[in-house]
């Protein structure tokens, strides 16, 4: 690591004597693992290494970045001279200069805490982990089909820039899911997964993974799964709906997180992602949702799978107010969009591995939670739908039209849960969801969930965020096709 | 033979595994972005990644590294082999094969290569210069970038050879939600008309009357090739790919020789196609091949990797994807064919119809069925007695993919390249009948 901080500080003065305003310089080094078993047979092991370095310019007043895989002094030095020349390109035709929010330049070093690296088990103990689960559900239903995996990637990043900061980082990431399946007569299947549709992803070691209960909820998945093959279609109707605390934080993704991206709202994803019905003039007037409705984003929450020390252009993780009882109040940020706007730091720049250039993503984008029980919810609702783990999705490039599919319904009549139902799917407008909101879980319910594959940007880039959330009651809601 | 054989034929030679395969894919990428009028990104990437795959009697490992130098290829070769005897037996593994070699690429283009930066900026410009003309904004990218592929096997499989491509993507934008898209694709960025791309999609953004919104319902819809490509891509994963031909998942499964789609469409997978020019072979070596999928609406064929070609009995179309992924083989060339109605005749056609631009966000609602849901987006518009009369409000469309390509009335002559997720698809507009569009947006 020595040589390679060496040689950004080599690109940064390189780059500073073409004539760069501002550089930064970040090298990542990412191990990656993942593990998939299926019907009792290890289905693949997969095991990667990826590095390489990018260097990001201001020259002439716009942005240039070049990245590469080949590390070495003349190679770095060739980068700079390609950023300075690709920005001083973009200068051909801005009439505006970018211009950054100030941050604090820090020198400072963070690792993800955890108990147990899984990069220091072997391949044999996480095999032997999957074929238990296996086991488990193959005792429990015999017939049904079976997936399960586990993903571990583990990041060092090394980011210093011309306004003095220096920070090293070690980030690991850990993943695991199961999902059954029972087939019918014909294509017809049913699955359900657990703990989400995605499985489990947070930040920290193989501990977490031991932790998560999945063996206890082995039976019951395959008889859920079983029933949904067998159950009627879910009705269709305008009724009240208990949406699970994993689905909602999908749907937290799509319609929050998503539309209150600054770089979004102020038109740089028009052509690819969309843009935003959230604009800066609604800022401390748009009720967004009910007074139940109170979101940060946190880029320091413990476990959040977006959690880190530092983003990718070296602000500090810190917690930031999006909506306050239900009114727009922030935007996930980066430094040139917080200047735009006069809007806070976010902490919420990430690109996807040395090769990408940063942008705005989600870190971990939590919805608070409230003071009811999941009997609570179900138990004020006369005639409505319970909805479990996420299947569909869709949303308009403004983020407002929603539709949203689940593996599992049931229907509530009366306050209690009745009929298993089979497709739920429902539809709403953004505001009109988050402001029908009525009733959130309360703290013992709520979690932080993983998305591992959100995209965004051209070139794509994944990245990999968390939404907190407990289960939400959500009233008059359009049910059904 | 280049460096980068030698290297991974030397590599090879020291591996302990039964049978060792090395894939090669090295990348040179530029894009710039703009928005609101100006470039707010502008990129370049060079990188390299390796893969290796061991094989010992029925056993695989994958390995993966971006490191091109002999110690660390050597390394990952020894993971692949480590991993593949930690692994169970693969009853349907047959091993690596021996492959001819592929005809040379046409898709590789100097022109494109070596686009600089500031010739891009130059055509950002003149679109920046278009959009505020005609008072709107532009927001889009522009990519040029060149790729190649090596593969290397121990059965005697040699292939190396590079594709460039150049893809222009643009939305102008207006008040009241005007927008209109426009896209093109060519393997020599000259082809690229930057000023007719941007024209067109000023077209469609232009001031016309207030959107009308239109009740939920079943419509005629227009989908131009954006929108067709939107569908195919689907269509192509649900159905037209060797692995769900072998678990039965696929629509196509038992229904080779049936009629699954009007008798107007036929799809090829098609590398060697003049426009689209695909790398002339596959992550393992194969040669790409012709492949009818679907011919006058009866279903032919998939596309398959050596892996479940063989559990067919069938051989390899050469429709490998990247080492270790989990899709299986799919189409990256699709070729649908044209139609005989000029595009003004198929709008001339429609007494009341909606035009589509294309489709945003979309996902299946229930794959068995290749039903999905999506919106439309930037350029939505009513057709009346053959004419475009105003612009609509954008809706969400819930609808079965094949039930839709079983409902088309008519195909146009034109087509173009429509680049998606790194398949590209040659498409013509479709004239369709009873598209559901089931809420405004």
């Amino acid at each position: 690591m020595a040589d390679i901080e060496k040689m950004a500080r080599m690109a940064l003065e390189r780059a500073d004597r073409l004539g760069a305003e501002y550089v930064d310089f970040r090298y990542e080094e990412s191990r990656y693992e993942r593990l998939d078993f299926v019907d009792g047979t290890p289905q693949k092991v997969e095991q990667s290494t990826d590095r390489g370095f990018g260097i990001r310019v201001i020259a002439d007043g716009a942005w240039g970045f070049y990245s590469s895989a080949f590390i070495n002094q003349r190679e770095i030095s060739r980068a700079a001279e390609m950023a300075v020349a690709i920005a001083k390109a973009s200068a051909l035709i801005n009439k505006t200069r970018i211009r950054l929010a100030p941050k604090a330049a820090a020198r400072d070093f963070y690792r993800t805490p955890l108990k147990v690296d899984p990069f220091e088990m072997t391949v044999s103990q996480k095999l032997d982990y999957l074929r238990r689960l296996d086991d488990l559900v193959a005792k429990a239903d015999g017939s049904i089909s079976r997936e399960s995996f586990l993903d571990f990637k583990k990041t060092i990043k090394f980011y210093c820039d011309s306004e003095g900061s220096e920070i090293r980082q070690e980030l690991f990431h850990s993943g695991a899911g199961l999902t059954v399946t029972a087939i019918g007569s014909g294509r017809a299947r049913a699955s359900r997964s657990f703990p989400s549709n995605e499985g489990l992803f947070l930040s920290g070691g193989w501990d977490l993974i031991e932790k998560e209960p999945f063996a206890d909820n082995i039976p019951r998945l395959c008889e859920e799964a079983r029933a949904v093959l067998a159950a009627p279609e879910c009705p269709s109707k305008v009724c009240d709906i208990v949406l699970d605390g994993s689905h909602l934080g999908l749907v937290i993704h799509e319609s929050i997180g998503h539309a209150l991206e600054l770089d979004r709202v102020l038109g740089s994803e028009r052509n690819f992602s969309g843009a935003s019905f959230a604009t800066p003039d609604k800022v401390g007037r748009l009720k967004y949702g009910s007074e139940h409705i109170n979101v940060v984003c946190d880029s320091a929450a413990v476990t959040g799978l977006g959690s880190f020390g530092y983003d990718d252009e070296g602000v500090k993780a810190v917690s930031t107010p999006l909506i306050v009882n239900g009114i727009l109040s922030g935007y996930l940020s980066s430094r040139e969009t917080a200047y735009q706007a006069s809007a806070a730091l976010s902490a919420s720049m990430v690109a996807e591995g040395w090769g990408n250039i940063p942008l705005i993503r989600m870190t971990n984008t939590n919805l608070m939670p409230g003071q009811y029980t999941l009997n609570d919810l179900i138990g004020g609702i006369d005639d409505g739908v319970y909805m479990e783990t996420s299947s569909s999705w869709s949303i308009d490039d403004m983020r407002q039209n929603f539709q949203f599919g689940c593996q599992f319904g049931r229907l509530i009549e009366g306050g209690k849960l009745t009929t298993i139902v089979k497709n739920p799917i429902y539809t709403s407008d953004t505001v009109d969801f988050w402001n029908s909101c009525d009733g959130l879980g309360d703290a013992s319910l709520w979690r932080i969930w993983g998305t591992p594959n959100c995209g965004k940007g051209q070139p794509g880039q994944n990245a990999r965020t968390g939404q907190g959330a407990s289960p939400g009651r959500f009233r008059r809601i359009k049910v059904g096709r | 033979m280049s460096d980068v054989i030698d290297l991974l034929h030397k590599a090879i030679s020291k591996s302990p595994a039964e049978q060792t395969e090395l894939v090669r894919e090295a990348e040179e990428f530029f894009l710039t972005r703009f928005a609101e009028n100006v470039i707010h990104q502008n990129m370049g990437r060079s990188d390299s990644t390796i893969w290796c795959r061991a094989i010992n009697g029925r056993k695989i490992g994958i390995a993966r590294t971006n490191e091109l130098r002999y110690d660390s290829i050597i390394k990952t070769i020894l993971r692949a082999h480590e991993i593949s005897l930690l692994s169970p037996e693969d009853a349907q593994l047959t091993g690596f094969r021996k492959s001819p070699k592929a005809s040379p690429s046409r898709g590789f283009h100097e022109s494109t290569a070596l686009c600089p930066p500031a010739a891009r900026a130059e055509a950002v410009g003149k679109i920046v210069g278009i959009a505020e003309r005609n008072a709107l904004s532009a927001a889009g990218m522009y990519q040029t970038s060149t790729t190649s592929l090596a593969v290397v096997n121990s059965l005697g499989t040699v292939q190396e050879d590079r594709v460039a491509e150049a893809r222009l993507s643009l939305t102008m934008t207006g008040s009241e939600g005007r927008a209109g898209f426009a896209q093109a694709f060519s393997r020599d960025v000259t082809r690229i008309d930057v000023e007719a791309l941007a024209e067109a999609a000023c077209r469609k953004a232009e001031k016309t009357s207030e959107p009308a919104a239109l009740s939920p319902g079943k419509y005629t819809v227009i989908l131009d090739p954006e929108a067709v490509a939107d569908f195919l891509l689907f269509l192509g994963f649900l159905g037209f790919a060797g692995k769900g031909m072998v678990s039965k998942r696929s629509f196509m499964a038992d229904k080779i020789g049936s009629r699954i789609m009007s008798e107007l469409v036929s799809v090829y997978e098609d590398p060697d196609d003049d426009e689209m020019a695909y790398m002339p072979f596959d992550y393992e070596g194969v040669p790409r091949k012709r492949v009818a999928l679907v011919e006058n609406g009866i279903a032919r064929g998939a596309v398959y990797d050596n892996y479940y070609a063989s559990v067919m009995s069938l051989e390899s179309t050469g429709n490998a994807l990247q080492p270790g992924n989990s899709f299986g083989p799919y189409p990256k060339a699709m070729s649908m064919l044209p139609g005989k109605f000029p595009l003004a005749d198929l709008i001339s056609r429609a007494n009341r119809a909606i035009w589509i631009t294309h489709f945003w966000y979309l996902n299946y609602v229930n794959p068995m069925q290749t039903t999905v849901t999506g919106t439309t987006r930037d350029g939505t518009f009513l057709v009346e007695n053959g004419k475009v009369t105003r612009r609509l409000k954008d809706m969400r469309i819930q609808q079965s993919m094949l039930e839709a390509f079983n409902n088309i009335e008519a195909v146009s002559v034109e087509r173009r390249v429509v680049p998606k997720y790194g398949a590209l698809m040659r498409v013509p507009t479709l004239l369709i009948k009873d598209f559901n569009c089931t809420a405004v947006v």
